[in-house]
């Protein structure tokens, strides 16, 4: 061998060496267990925080990560807040949500971690962050600001096992003041002009897409290349054709639950029909669903499912409204509460955090919500008139008092966004059948808690 | 195998002290490069979710990587984009080149800058830009309804059957520019001489390609392809930010699911696995193609 030739070799010898010492070769993540609980019983309360109860913190700066999307309800409560506790100073840092969810691990897990931070619902964020340890129950902050009653039966969205083994049972976690649904926003001149009523029944809404058709207009508008919008679309007639009950069940992991069942199939089929008879925009897989808004809002087509987040591009109350799911299923769709607010079991200021969380969740803070367009769980006048937004808190409360929201099916395991939307998309440009996509998820679900 | 100079008296002594010199690159090396890679492997072997304690699973990670039909059909996708980001580029460019050899073009330097502007410019504002022109109201379908195609007319990258190729267009546009910024200033170092030797002994356009430009491109194609092939291996951000790997699964590749395991399922042992199987990939590709554009006459390199 060449001696320059050994010479490389024996180097990148002693490279890998070098480098496998540096690394340690320990298991990643080691074995620590975070003892939480010893610190926050101390903070336990009973009623709102009191600025004496913070005053004891002396000067403190309270960290904060949130949604960008929460950026105008920020700033107009921070200052409230600033004002109620004189010593704390909030210093708040926007994340879009992809980078959010990519984070908010690590950040939590780290040893100068946000006092207060944003999570997710479901197994990926939440769950992980519990069975980690690095929340601090809420179930003191919900009581103490009458936030569990103003969430009824929905509350289980929020509630953990301390081991994060089981979701939707167990203590309150996290706590989120805002009501996310999808429904039907529709176009009021054009429903009139076809002489129809607002359609509250799946039969209603079949008739309405088929007469809008048949009239030369693009019935219903569909943009779902972020893949997730045709699933919240299919939200509506499956909560229309399945039990809320047995659907959230299966969305929390509840023993024995399946989504295999002959009227989740029939709901699927059910878009794939709509979509076959051509009563959907076309290119809709090509078309982000933030443009099919827009389009809509710029007076195409006459229905557009959606979550009740489009009122933003969907405003005119004049020429459009919102309307929760449908009577069949009690008004039961995908839906759940904004991203749950959390405080670290590592903060050392607490009390601070928990004034925090308990003030953004709290009844007197649901106007200042409300002025920013959106929907308070507690109850709050309507808006301001000529704006769809009074429509928005009408469908809130209806589907609140009655059904409830679906969650999101996504929920239901760490890789069911993917199982569930890719498959659809298949199904529905007749790739596949419904009973494949249902076995599919029903074994991801399995799979998932049998681990 | 080499012969022996002879004029060297058996073994060289080797002066150590100059590597010295290399200590200060080597451990930065060390650090940001070698030991990430290693770390990946090592994590691999675990079933860990980024913060808890992890589980010691061997090779079971990699097993199921490599028995797991949508990462295979993921590799797949990739391949399809070697043909877009690397072969069509290449060609496509020494097509151009071989006109320009050949022709004097006014305003060169003005054309090769414009063609690499695709290759500087963010792949987010690229995708971007596409996903609007393949959109259904978008000037793509415009054109084909003015021209009487309508009937072809449809969402490019919402459609099972257009997304993969529309994607790889994407890709094409990018690095067309990259490849013929280099074979240009390659076709600068080629002799003047050997240009006017083939065409005074009455070779052809065709001829004078293959014999002249070609040849003396070799480099500047292995240097291209590399890059290119690597490129298209790696695909992320165009992908996510045109299709997020769908309609369906028709556009994922294995960066995809690493973003996916890593970030959003928080299954960084799997993630690690893909990666390190990306990483053999793109080895392996790399070799390949330097064995396969390596000058014959060069000998062992």
């Amino acid at each position: 061998m060449h001696p320059q030739r050994r010479f490389g070799v024996m180097a990148i010898g002693a490279a890998a060496a070098a480098a496998l010492a540096l690394a340690g070769c320990s298991a990643p993540g080691g074995s620590s267990e975070t003892a939480s609980d010893s610190a926050s019983t101390s903070d336990q309360i009973t009623a709102p925080v009191t600025a004496d109860q913070v005053a004891g913190l002396g000067d403190t700066t309270l960290s904060v990560w949130a949604d960008q999307g929460e950026q105008d309800f920020m700033e107009a409560l921070i200052p409230a807040y600033e004002a109620k506790y004189p010593n704390v100073t909030v210093d708040i840092q926007y994340k879009s949500f992809n980078d959010l969810m990519a984070t908010v691990l690590n950040a939590m897990n780290s040893s100068d971690a946000p006092d207060v931070t944003q999570g997710n619902q479901g197994w990926a964020t939440d769950g992980a962050l519990v069975s980690a340890g690095l929340l601090r129950p809420l179930d003191d902050v919900a009581a103490a600001y009458d936030y569990e009653s103003a969430a009824g039966d929905s509350i289980t969205q929020l509630q953990w096992s301390s081991d994060g083994a089981q979701f939707g049972t167990g203590s309150i976690y996290g706590m989120s003041p805002d009501n996310q649904m999808v429904g039907i926003f529709y176009n009021k001149t054009k429903l009139a002009a076809l002489g129809l009523d607002v359609p509250r029944t799946l039969a209603d809404l079949d008739a309405a897409l088929k007469a809008a058709k048949a009239a030369g207009e693009t019935p219903l508008v569909l943009g779902n290349s972020d893949k997730a919008s045709a699933m919240q679309a299919l939200s509506l007639i499956q909560g229309a054709l399945t039990p809320a009950a047995d659907t959230r069940a299966w969305i929390t992991g509840a023993e024995g639950a399946t989504f295999d069942v002959p009227s989740n199939g029939e709901a699927i089929d059910h878009l794939a029909g709509w979509v076959a008879d051509g009563l959907v925009s076309p290119g809709y897989d090509g078309t982000s669903p933030d443009d099919a808004a827009a389009a809509f809002a710029g007076g195409e087509g006459v229905f557009f499912i959606g979550g009740n987040w489009y009122a933003g591009t969907i405003a005119d109350g004049s020429q459009f409204g919102f309307t929760a799911g449908l009577k069949d299923g009690d008004y039961a769709s995908s839906g759940s509460f904004g991203l749950p607010w959390h405080v670290s079991a590592k903060s050392d200021a607490t009390i601070a955090a928990l004034a925090f969380v308990g003030m953004v969740n709290s009844a007197d803070t649901a106007s200042t919500l409300a002025s920013v367009n959106r929907v308070p769980i507690h109850a709050v006048d309507a808006g301001q008139p000529g704006s769809i937004f009074p429509d928005l808190l009408t469908a809130s409360a209806e589907q609140l008092d009655n059904g409830g929201p679906l969650y999101w099916y996504d929920w239901a395991t760490d890789t069911m966004f993917d199982t569930f939307t890719s498959g659809l998309q298949s199904v529905l440009a007749g790739q596949s059948s419904s009973s494949e996509l249902l076995k599919q998820i029903q074994d991801d679900w399995t799979t998932f808690h049998t681990k | 195998m080499r012969t022996v100079n002879p004029h060297r008296p058996g073994r060289r002594r080797y002066d150590w002290g100059a590597y010295l010199y290399l200590v200060p690159a080597f451990a930065f090396y060390l650090v940001f490069l070698l030991r990430p890679v290693l770390e990946s492997v090592w994590i691999s072997l675990f079933e860990w979710n980024g913060i808890t304690a992890s589980t010691w699973v061997g090779t079971q990670n990699l097993v199921d990587v490599l028995t797991s039909t949508e990462i295979w059909r993921a590799v797949g996708h990739s391949l399809v984009f070697i043909v877009f980001y690397a072969v069509i580029p290449t060609v496509l460019a020494l097509v151009f080149i071989g006109v320009i050899s050949r022709f004097r073009v006014r305003g060169l330097a003005f054309f090769r800058a414009a063609l690499f502007v695709p290759y500087i410019l963010s792949t987010v504002v690229v995708a971007i830009a596409w996903r609007w022109i393949f959109a259904e109201g978008g000037p793509l379908n415009a054109v084909l309804r003015g021209v009487g195609l309508g009937g072809f007319a449809r969402a490019w990258l919402g459609d099972f059957d257009t997304a993969l190729p529309s994607v790889g267009v994407i890709g094409t546009w990018v690095m067309f520019g990259l490849a013929f910024v280099l074979f240009v200033s390659g076709l600068q170092s080629i002799p003047g001489d050997l240009f006017e030797a083939a065409r005074i002994d009455g070779a052809g356009p065709v001829r004078e390609f293959f014999a002249v430009t070609l040849p003396g491109l070799r480099g500047e194609i292995q240097v291209a392809l590399v890059l290119m092939i690597t490129a298209a291996l790696r695909n992320f951000d165009i992908v996510w930010n045109t299709t997020s790997g769908g309609p369906g699964t028709s556009t994922t590749v294995p960066s995809y699911y690493i973003y996916r395991e890593a970030f959003v399922t928080h299954h960084v042992g799997r993630a690690s696995a893909i990666a390190v199987m990306l990483t053999v990939i793109i080895f392996v590709a790399v070799g390949l193609t330097m064995r396969l554009t390596r000058d014959p006459e060069a000998g062992d390199r």
